[in-house]
């Protein structure tokens, strides 16, 4: 543009300078709120970090070190010893990890159904049950798996019963949470068809809400069948068997080699669980 | 009955009408019986001590009575800075999660990264995905020693797989207008992300953080268990050494700080996927800003 005479694009050039300037409009300044907030955030991600008494200890440095230093665990890795998967130990263990995922999700889902029906704003008989049961599956949803597992083993022993009570109430949770969020946006027409026609509220749930959450419920249930088998493998270490239990045990007599290969074996488990599950998900929905 | 009164009008018609025989569902009797199949299956051949099962809302009632008859506000202060630990590693943990994610996300997304790539990419994110957290701590235990920081990069680690692949497929779904823009105007294959890319999915991937902090912090809220740090000891030493009235403390902490962090960042979520709502307006109204 500085030479507009030689340039080819000479009658662009100075119809580009004839053309009133135009400016970059300004960028606008974060709010206040923004910057608070970003402020905020910082000062809780140093004070968590840092070395004192109410942080971590985060340091880069430190990690580095741990990682490098030798360690049994990463020795371990090295060796891994897939000879334990075909011992009976972990056979049995995976057996009873499969069988606590499959009776918990069932009956775990079995009791979200009517839960998830209610718990949404359509299908509560009144706003009292509504409230009740939203606090009711809050409360359930914010303990976790393996506090469930501890107060369980706490109540009736060690074994797989606690394991599967613990299973049992986290399904309830997840699946109810899940379900209930599909209601809110079904079709509300078969919902005016079935009140038009006379439906008890009971039967207005049966025939008109069921029918359309149907197949998000049995794809959230699935979904909640990998979770519980996931979970499964950490119940163990409170002592509510499973898989788990056959970890903690190789972890706690220092075999990290058994240790990784009854892990493996456990992932391999996992991700074939979670191939067909999402096959027959992606069919369901 | 209705039935008697609606034939004197309509006689005839109702006595040819049939209902439909509803037909016979294969599909539906086959789901049922593999699932009663498979839960009867399950539940008799399990090895666990069934005949205790009556026991247990009688005993968890129990369980809870004493906890919450129990209570000791001189355990508050205990629970609170636990709690507070828990909720640090959650944070940091989430935090490293993002850092290591971010890069992998672009390596596994289809349209910025070529076949390999995305393939190696996404079976690297599958392995911390399906290992739980406390497999990740036990094994960083040794390594850090008992503590936080074993806790910390056991969140950082296990939640980078599933960030990495949701932020890939959060990529994936950008828009290509503004790609194809930034790359008319020239734009090279890091400034199309830059400019392009980045722009279009941070929001998605911030709220995708913010969603696993959440879920973090339930997880780290048991780290404890195994000594990686938090609340989770003090839940079960005194679970185990049944001093309930500070389990049941420290259990009402872990409860409702989790509710008020879960509805705190559901909000921002949600405020960060919609946008600001009147910025618009507020822009159009105010003069000095269109001119």
């Amino acid at each position: 543009m500085n030479e507009p005479d030689s340039a080819p694009g000479a009658e662009l050039s100075t119809a580009a300078a004839d053309r009133p300037r135009t400016e970059r409009p300004k960028k606008p300044r974060p709010s206040l709120f923004m910057l608070g907030g970003l402020i905020g955030l910082a000062a809780v991600t140093i004070a968590a970090g840092a070395d004192w008494r109410f942080g971590v200890g985060f340091s880069l440095t430190e990690i580095w070190d741990g990682l490098t230093r030798p360690n049994a665990p990463m020795r371990g890795l090295g060796e891994i010893d897939f000879g334990v998967l075909t011992g009976t130990r972990a056979r049995n263990g995976f057996l009873e990890t499969l069988q606590m995922a499959l009776v918990s999700t069932i009956s775990g889902a079995l009791v979200a159904l009517p839960l998830a029906l209610f718990n949404s704003k359509l299908g509560a008989p009144n706003r009292i049950a509504y409230a009740a049961i939203k606090l009711f599956n809050n409360v359930i949803r914010s303990i976790p798996d393996l506090l469930w597992a501890l107060l369980f083993v706490a109540a009736v022993g060690i074994g797989a019963l606690p394991g599967m009570l613990a299973l049992f109430f986290f399904s309830i949770g997840v699946v109810t949470k899940l379900t209930s969020d599909t209601i809110d946006g079904i079709d509300h027409g078969p919902v005016e068809a079935a009140r038009a026609s006379g439906a008890s509220h009971l039967q207005m749930l049966r025939t008109a809400v069921f029918p359309q959450v149907l197949p998000a419920y049995t794809s959230f249930s699935m979904y909640c069948f990998e979770l519980n088998l996931r979970a499964s493998a950490v119940l163990g270490f409170v002592g509510a068997g499973g898989i788990g239990a056959v970890i903690n045990d190789y972890r706690i007599s220092g075999q990290w080699d058994r240790v990784w290969g009854v892990v493996v074996g456990f992932l391999i488990v996992v991700i074939v669980v979670e191939r067909i599950s999402m096959m027959l998900r992606r069919r369901l929905l | 009955m209705s039935r008697a009164r609606i034939q004197t009008a309509n006689e005839a018609r109702f006595e040819r009408a049939v209902r439909p025989e509803k037909p016979f569902n294969w599909f539906r009797l086959v789901v049922t019986v593999a699932v009663v199949g498979g839960f009867l299956g399950a539940a008799l051949s399990v090895d666990a001590r069934w005949e205790r099962l009556p026991e247990a809302p009688g005993q968890l009632w129990n369980i809870a009575r004493l906890m919450f008859t129990d209570l000791d506000l001189d355990d508050l202060p205990d629970a609170l800075e636990s709690m507070w630990e828990s909720v640090a590693i959650a944070w940091l943990g989430t935090m490293i999660a993002a850092v290591l994610s971010f890069p992998l996300a672009f390596l596994a997304a289809q349209n910025i990264s070529g076949r390999v790539s995305v393939v190696v990419t996404r079976q690297l994110l599958n392995i911390p995905r399906a290992i739980p957290e406390i497999i990740f701590a036990v094994a960083l235990i040794p390594i850090f020693g008992l503590g936080p920081l074993a806790g910390t990069v056991a969140i950082g680690l296990s939640s980078t797989g599933t960030i990495g692949k949701l932020s890939a497929e959060i990529i994936e779904g950008c828009g290509k207008g503004p790609v194809e823009a930034a790359a008319a105007a020239g734009g090279s294959k890091v400034q199309r992300i830059r400019w392009a890319v980045i722009p279009q999915v941070m929001p998605e991937i911030v709220a995708f953080w913010l969603y696993r902090f959440e879920i973090n912090i339930r997880a780290s809220a048991v780290l404890g268990v195994v000594g990686a740090g938090g609340i989770g000891t003090m839940l079960q030493q005194n679970i185990e050494f049944r001093n309930w009235g500070t389990a049941g403390m420290a259990l009402i902490v872990v409860v409702l700080v989790t509710i008020i962090i879960d509805t705190v960042s559901g909000a921002i979520r949600r405020r960060i996927i919609r946008g600001p709502r009147s910025v618009y307006g507020h822009v159009v109204q105010d003069p000095q800003q269109i001119v």
